[in-house]
């Protein structure tokens, strides 16, 4: 009887003992910088924090500060959208020279020999897609369908939520035009796809198509520009991606589409954009109320902290001999950035001594650059400043204020005269040179000293880059002008050599990253890597 | 105390009595030697329930006797007494201390043990008189080259952690740590602030026994945590006889090696040389005056400016007995004092240890208590050999003008606040003396196991083990505003005052029964159980208070669950052929729903040859064939809950403005929904042997693992399809073959001479079978530039295989600066001219410890040697160059520029195979010699006096500091000391 209550008891307690806990196993995040999917949602103002993600991308690399990334195969900070797209863009023309060659990949990005194991170019690469799929996810998660199952019924924020997704898809298509520019082809996703799919390839014609085609049908929803709050995007912004895509068509898909650039560029100069009265002001760490700010992607020292493009380039323009940084409002990184010597010479001549847009700080350095790794050859730039307009230093002498100019005004007076001129295969008009020299005028303090009277292509790509060096667009305009591959063209370490060589024209486009290859079948290298 | 032991028994246990009244026999148990009584000695009526124990004094009464009854008198450690009952009244048995305690050696095995000759695994067991001498802060260490296959690896900071690796290691970017099990609780790897590794709060003196079990027949027990090997750890426990212990070391030490740096005169001679004023353009002369006068008039080997002698006390105390000769106890205290080699940094732990083990019911029911609480308090110091070996040996260490609290710093006494300049580098003295860096951690460990013996079905038992560690800790950094290394924001220097802390918890719950049964010739048992297992994590993160709008913000780790099943079975067929067979099945909160649980199976086949074949052999006394094979499982991947879709919010540096308004980003983090475990099979083949009485015993084993289903922490993603351009993914295969053989030779054995010898040596190579996409994944730092590497995963090679450029040498042999190989052939160098040159794996591994003991003198040694092992040198990769002389300002340099001639460092120089050395060593740990005064205090004690060297010699070509280092690539360690040890062992 008493050894039957013993085997009952031990039986009673074995049970509960191996009785299953296997629902222990589904754990939920903790922490409150992880949450589920619908936890988050869950929030008040998710929706807007969300945006503010997609947004993110353009500046900050993770959620954990500056030294984080959502991205691996490249260093955190070097991962930064602006600052990939800019070495893309800039560190491979005629413009600069950074003069750390051991970070990686670096050497082969500014030499121009470029291989498809590059990092820089996978982290440009992975970056824009990145972009494509958070604002992939971003629509899967504003859907009619999502908004009402999660009883999301107040109408003003269901109408704020289709203005957010309207720039959620503006910054897509933002995404796929750089890819189109850089690379020629990108895996399509669309946010119809599930995870881990396999993007079709969509080369350049299939691209542009979309671009414009998705472009076009969000400007109704789009707010009017300059209207939309700070740090958004608007009409203008739009508009800008698609007079880009036409001045460049005849690269893209071998069309001329002038006229149509023309007409994007008139709008966005009707839209109420002026001049700021001082060129460097578009530079300062206050540079994102400048009235001729289209687009800046935000960085702040302390809420919006990240190694991108302004925060190299500041640091960079710190001289080696000068130690110049206090000029700059930052500690510096001991003569990161120089000027090559061609684009020097865009600045020749006394007419340019008062120029406003030459801020080249020659010393006594030499113009030429022997030696890469010896940073005190070649001039250096003072353009951007972590200084405000009003003279008020940044907040960080590390992480700078000054946003990174994607789109400005000055950029659309050039692009309109380019495409004036491409279009009637003439000089410039009357309208042309009105721009033109608007942006004489402002680089001259207000006087016409600077002033031209006639302008030619060649005048053009001079031009553009003495107004926009730095800034993200050399690469694209020289490929534009047939200077960029070939020997036409040549400046300093092009292709390998000291005073530069011809190098074969596959490289007007990237190769595909190595690792986007393998891991997406439907992808195939470019010609000639 | 009889009766209200019989009461309890009576009242708690509703044990069914039989009152009938029959004869009854008392009596007194006595040690045969001493004749001293043996208390808790098991007297037991055979072949039924009627037994007792003897009490203190030894003293047993037992009833319900009926003539011819045999009574079986065991106690551990003594050879069992049995008597047949003829109705005496009163006896007097005298146990006798078992003599040959090595043939029983037991193996813990996981959920239980084995004899070690009954053992059918790759099972290796060390108990506390083999372990290592000399000053041992950190557990791990006790067994360091003494078993075939274990490598630890250990740096030369105070009660540092080590790198063990059993067999290589076999993942990839998962874990390659062996699971640690403490007392039957499996550790936790989550780091706690303020400590200094894993096993730096136990007291390396608690120890009892370390077993390894090295391959999958005998890990899979521990089924998905088991790929890496297993040591299981146990603690001291109380003793049947009273003993007291009083153990007191002291040991002094300094650095014996130094990094090769130009001395001040050389120094300057060499910046002379290479900035000449004669015979060169003014511009270019005026420039090299302007270097010239940059150096300083002083003399400084900074390597010795930032080390210095240190100090190791430890003391330890421990009492073990048997407390009212039911319960064996043992008490212990240890105190641990470690200075490190670096200026203010060092290490004191205090250990207190309680184990209770009462066996009651006539050992029945068996408890074992175990409670361990300790505290680490350590100051530790930045790594400023970098800074050492590159700072200008011309200048001082102290400047009575610096603003930097009169340290010697390079700065700009012109603008406001003395800025310092950059690029210079920082005065690692006072980097050292300015940062006062502490840590505090307590952890309270242990576990309460009950072992019961069902009174009803006494072949069955059931064991409940509930294990608990909770370790807390807290980690604080200040400097002053007077430190160039604090927080600086326009030129301010605002300091440092940084803090951190966390709580780690782990707790566990394992129940599982036994059934033990002999059939005839055939020995039966079997295992099976459930296991509950749980990991949380909570804390402050880290903060810089100075930094200004800082916030410090709480986290809450996902916990991680690990809940398995488990069951073994063992067969013994005539105590010749052995069977086991193992089963375990996993859950785990790491993956999703459809992966959750893995499958580990094993089965292991022994053979005792001797008894079939070398019966009556006076050569061969013992041979057993072994025979294994299993599948293991890894879970451990760093990341908790990867599998589910989530949302990572952006801290206060990761927002973005709208109007103005800063948001904490949102962003979903990539997912895998197919992650699961990583597998591996193991095939081992295993021969023990026994020479010419055993005086020669030893194991060879062989072994192939294949590992599947291997984690990629960075697999590529296809861009656009998930959250990021790569994640872990199960992808990668990975191979493991091997050798190892350890003997154990008594050379002598004489009562007045012995020497005991131990000799392992272990071979392995390992080779990646798949990877993703076959896609290279580059690892390893290069020591320079922002995330180069040096290494790569390839597949068909060994992981961290040197990627390198191949030099070209001149005609005198001399390297050509910036000259490589076209590997490719297509006219430029670039990245696809880089080629694999060796890896940092050992092509063979040895080990060596002597013991010898003649009269009352003992000597201990060891010696450890790898052979083959290779190591990127990056102090002469990125240091051969004259360029390197001046960053900003002057710096010192590698003074095998003077052998290169390089001028300028580059990307591709850096990584030239000219700078992978062979790193192969042989090094001796420790050296002790000791005398043992046996009847110390008119014999009520034993007193052993002794003396030693710690780490008395290395023997190596490699041109760096130490050849021993984690990884294959040098970017300068912290320095192992040598020490001069002395102390005293007191036994009452």
């Amino acid at each position: 009887m008493k050894s039957i209550k013993f085997k009952i008891i031990a039986f009673l307690s074995f049970s509960i003992l191996l009785s299953s806990c296997d629902d222990d196993l589904n754990v939920e995040p903790t922490g409150a910088t992880n949450q589920t999917v619908e936890q988050f949602y869950a929030q008040p103002g998710a929706y807007k924090q969300a945006l503010a993600g997609v947004y993110g991308n353009l500046s900050i690399t993770g959620t954990g500060g500056a030294g984080s990334s959502n991205l691996g195969g490249i260093d955190a900070g070097t991962s930064q959208y602006s600052r990939v797209l800019w070495y893309l863009q800039n560190l491979t023309t005629d413009e600069v020279v950074w003069s750390y060659e051991n970070d990686p990949g670096l050497r082969e990005i500014q030499k121009n020999i470029w291989t498809s194991s590059n990092v820089i170019l996978r982290g440009m690469f992975s970056r824009g897609m990145f972009q494509v799929a958070l604002v992939n996810e971003y629509l899967r998660q504003t859907s009619d369908a999502k908004l009402s199952s999660r009883g999301v019924t107040d109408p003003q924020l269901i109408a704020e939520i289709q203005t957010y997704r309207a720039e959620a898809r503006a910054l897509k298509a933002l995404a796929y035009y750089h890819l189109m520019d850089l690379y020629g082809k990108a895996p399509f996703v669309t946010e119809n796809d599930g995870i881990d799919f396999f993007g079709p390839e969509y080369n350049r014609q299939q691209l542009f198509e979309y671009i414009e085609s998705e472009l076009i049908a969000i400007l109704p929803e789009l707010k009017d520009a300059r209207t939309n709050e700070s740090g958004r995007l608007d009409k203008a912004f739009a508009n800008m991606i698609l007079a880009k895509i036409y001045l460049n068509a005849e690269v893209y898909i071998n069309t001329p589409k002038y006229q149509e650039c023309l007409a994007k560029c008139q709008d966005i100069i009707n839209s109420g954009y002026t001049l700021n009265s001082n060129y460097l002001n578009n530079f300062t760490a206050d540079n994102n109320i400048s009235n001729e700010m289209i687009f800046s992607i935000d960085s702040n020292g302390d809420t919006t902290q990240n190694y991108g493009a302004t925060t190299i380039i500041i640091n960079g323009q710190v001289g080696s001999i000068e130690a110049n940084g206090a000029q700059f409002g930052v500690g510096g990184y001991g003569g990161a950035l120089r000027l090559r010597k061609q684009f020097v010479q865009k600045f020749n001549g006394t007419q340019f001594d008062n120029d406003a847009r030459n801020t080249i700080i020659s010393g006594n350095r030499s113009v030429e650059i022997t030696d890469v790794l010896d940073r005190d050859q070649g001039f250096i730039l003072a353009k951007f400043s972590n200084i405000s307009s009003t003279g008020t230093p940044g907040q960080s002498t590390t992480f700078v204020e000054t946003d990174y100019p994607l789109f400005r005004l000055a950029d659309v007076y050039l692009m309109y005269a380019e495409a004036q001129m491409r279009r009637d295969n003439a000089n410039a008009d009357a309208a042309s040179l009105g721009y033109l020299n608007a942006l004489r005028v402002r680089a001259h303090n207000g006087s016409t000293v600077g002033n031209i009277s006639s302008a030619n292509l060649d005048f053009i790509i001079d031009e553009r880059s003495r107004e926009l060096h730095w800034e993200g667009h050399r690469r694209q305009d020289l490929i534009r002008f047939n200077q960029y591959t070939g020997g036409s063209y040549n400046w300093a370490w092009k292709g390998n050599a000291a005073n530069g060589v011809p190098i074969s024209s596959n490289f007007n486009v990237f190769p595909l990253p190595l690792a986007a290859l393998q891991s997406n079948p439907n992808l195939t290298q470019n010609t000639g890597y | 105390m009889k009766t209200i032991y019989k009461k309890l028994l009576f009242l708690l246990l509703l044990l069914p009595f039989n009152m009938l009244a029959q004869s009854t026999l008392s009596g007194v148990v006595l040690d045969s030697k001493t004749n001293q009584p043996i208390p808790g000695v098991n007297v037991i009526v055979q072949g039924t329930q009627n037994g007792t124990s003897t009490d203190f004094d030894g003293k047993f009464q037992i009833s319900k006797l009926t003539s011819g009854s045999k009574i079986v008198f065991s106690f551990i450690g003594y050879t069992e007494n049995v008597i047949n009952y003829t109705n005496q009244n009163s006896v007097t048995i005298n146990l006798v201390e078992e003599a040959n305690q090595l043939q029983e050696v037991v193996v813990q095995i996981g959920y239980g043990t084995v004899k070690k000759k009954d053992a059918t695994g790759a099972v290796t067991t060390l108990s506390s008189e083999d372990f290592n001498k000399g000053s041992v802060t950190t557990a791990e260490n006790l067994l360091s080259g003494k078993i075939a296959g274990v490598s630890i690896n250990t740096s030369g900071a105070p009660g540092s952690g080590s790198e063990i690796r059993i067999r290589g290691g076999s993942s990839l970017s998962a874990s390659n740590d062996p699971l640690i099990v403490l007392d039957g609780l499996p550790l936790s790897n989550i780091g706690v602030n303020g400590t200094t590794s894993l096993l730096s709060s136990i007291n390396p003196n608690d120890i009892e026994t370390f077993t390894v079990l090295k391959d999958a027949s005998a890990t899979a027990i521990y089924g998905s945590r088991a790929s890496n090997g297993v040591i299981i750890i146990t603690t001291k426990k109380g003793s049947k006889k009273l003993a007291i212990e009083y153990n007191f070391q002291y040991g002094s030490g300094k650095a014996f090696n130094k990094i090769d740096v130009f001395s001040a005169n050389e120094f300057r001679n060499l910046i002379f040389q290479q900035y000449p004023i004669d015979n060169v353009t003014p511009a270019q002369a005026a420039t090299n005056q302007g270097i010239r006068n940059k150096l300083g008039n002083a003399n400084t080997d900074w390597q010795d400016e930032i080390y210095r002698r240190t100090d190791f006390v430890d003391n330890n105390i421990s009492i073990r007995g048997n407390v009212l000769g039911l319960m064996p106890a043992r008490l212990s205290f240890g105190n641990t004092y470690q200075e490190g080699l670096r200026l203010t940094n060092k290490f004191d732990r205090n250990t207190f240890s309680l184990n209770l083990s009462p066996s009651l019911f006539k050992n029945h029911l068996k408890i074992n208590v175990a409670a361990n609480y300790s505290n680490q308090k350590s100051r530790f110091a930045d790594g400023v050999e970098g800074s050492a070996i590159r700072f200008d040996p011309t200048q001082p260490v102290y400047d009575a003008n610096s603003p930097y609290d009169g340290f010697f710093e390079y700065y700009n006494p012109n603008l406001p606040g003395n800025p310092y300049l950059n690029p210079s580098i920082a005065n690692p003295v006072a980097q050292l003396l300015q940062t006062k860096s502490f840590g505090e951690a307590n952890r309270l460990y242990g576990n309460f196991e009950v072992d019961y013996k069902l009174h009803f079905f006494p072949d069955l038992r059931a064991v409940v083990n509930v294990g608990y560690d909770r370790n807390s800790g807290n980690s604080r950094t200040n400097r002053p505003t007077t430190a160039r290394t604090g927080f600086g924001n326009n030129n301010i220097s605002l300091g440092t005052d940084f803090y951190a802390e966390n709580v780690a918890v782990n707790s566990l719950l394992d129940g599982y029964l036994v059934y033990k049964k002999k059939f005839g010739k055939l020995d039966f048992d079997a295992t099976a159980g459930y296991s509950y297992q749980k990991f949380e994590n909570s804390g402050l993160e880290g903060y810089d208070a100075v930094v200004p709008q800082a916030v410090q913000r709480g986290f809450v780790a996902d916990n991680v669950i690990l809940i398995g099943y488990f069951a073994r079975a063992n067969f013994s067929y005539n105590d010749k052929y052995l069977l086991t067979l193992a089963y375990r099945r996993d859950g785990t909160s790491r993956f999703g729903a459809n992966n959750r649980f893995g499958n580990f199976p094993a089965a292991s086949f022994a053979w005792k040859i001797s008894e079939d074949l070398f019966k009556n052999s006076t050569i061969i006394s013992d041979l057993k064939l072994r025979l294994g094979y299993g599948i293991t499982g890894q879970q451990d991947i760093g990341r908790t809950l990867f599998y589910l879709p989530q949302y990572n919010i952006g801290n206060v540096n990761s927002q973005y403005s709208f109007g103005g308004v800063p948001i904490p980003i949102a962003q979903p983090s990539a997912y895998n929904l197919d992650l699961k475990w990583e597998e591996t099979i193991t095939y081992n083949a295993g021969l023990d042997f026994g020479i010419s009485k055993n005086r020669v015993r030893g194991s060879l084993d062989v072994y192939y693992k294949k590992s599947f289903d291997l984690f990629q922490a960075n697999a590529p993603f296809a861009d656009g399809s998930n959250f990021s351009n790569e994640g872990p993914q199960n992808i990668g295969d990975l191979s493991i073959k091997g050798i190892e053989l350890g003997i154990d030779f008594a050379l002598f054995k004489s009562d007045k001479f012995q020497w005991d010898v131990n000799i392992n040596a272990s071979k392995y190579e390992r080779r990646i079978e798949k990877i993703a996409s076959g896609l290279p994944v580059f690892v390893g730092t290069n020591g320079a530039g922002t995330g180069g590497t040096s290494q790569i995963y390839q597949e068909g090679y060994t992981p961290n295989s040197f990627f390198v450029y191949k030099q070209l040498y001149d005609e005198s042999g001399q390297a050509v600066e910036g000259a490589f190989a076209d590997l490719n052939g297509d006219g430029t160098i670039n990245g696809n001219d880089r080629y694999i040159y060796y890896n940092s794996d050992p092509d063979l591994i040895l080990g060596f410890t002597s013991n010898i003991k003649y009269r009352n003198f003992d000597l201990a040694f060891n010696l450890r040697a790898n052979i083959g092992n290779r190591v990127l040198n990056t102090y002469k990769s990125t240091g051969s160059y004259y360029s390197q002389l001046i960053n900003g300002e002057l710096q010192n340099t590698s003074p095998n520029v003077s052998n290169t001639n390089f001028e300028t460092q580059t990307g591709e120089q850096i990584l030239s195979d000219m700078f992978v050395e062979n790193a192969s060593f042989l090094r001796m740990d420790f050296a002790t010699l000791g005398y043992t005064f046996p009847k110390w205090l008119e014999g009520k004690a034993s007193l052993r006096l002794f003396g030693g060297v710690q780490n008395p010699f290395i023997i190596t070509k490699y041109s760096g500091l130490d050849p021993e280092l984690t990884g294959g690539v040098d970017t300068t360690i912290y320095p192992r000391q040598r020490q001069i040890l002395f102390g005293a062992n007191v036994k009452f």
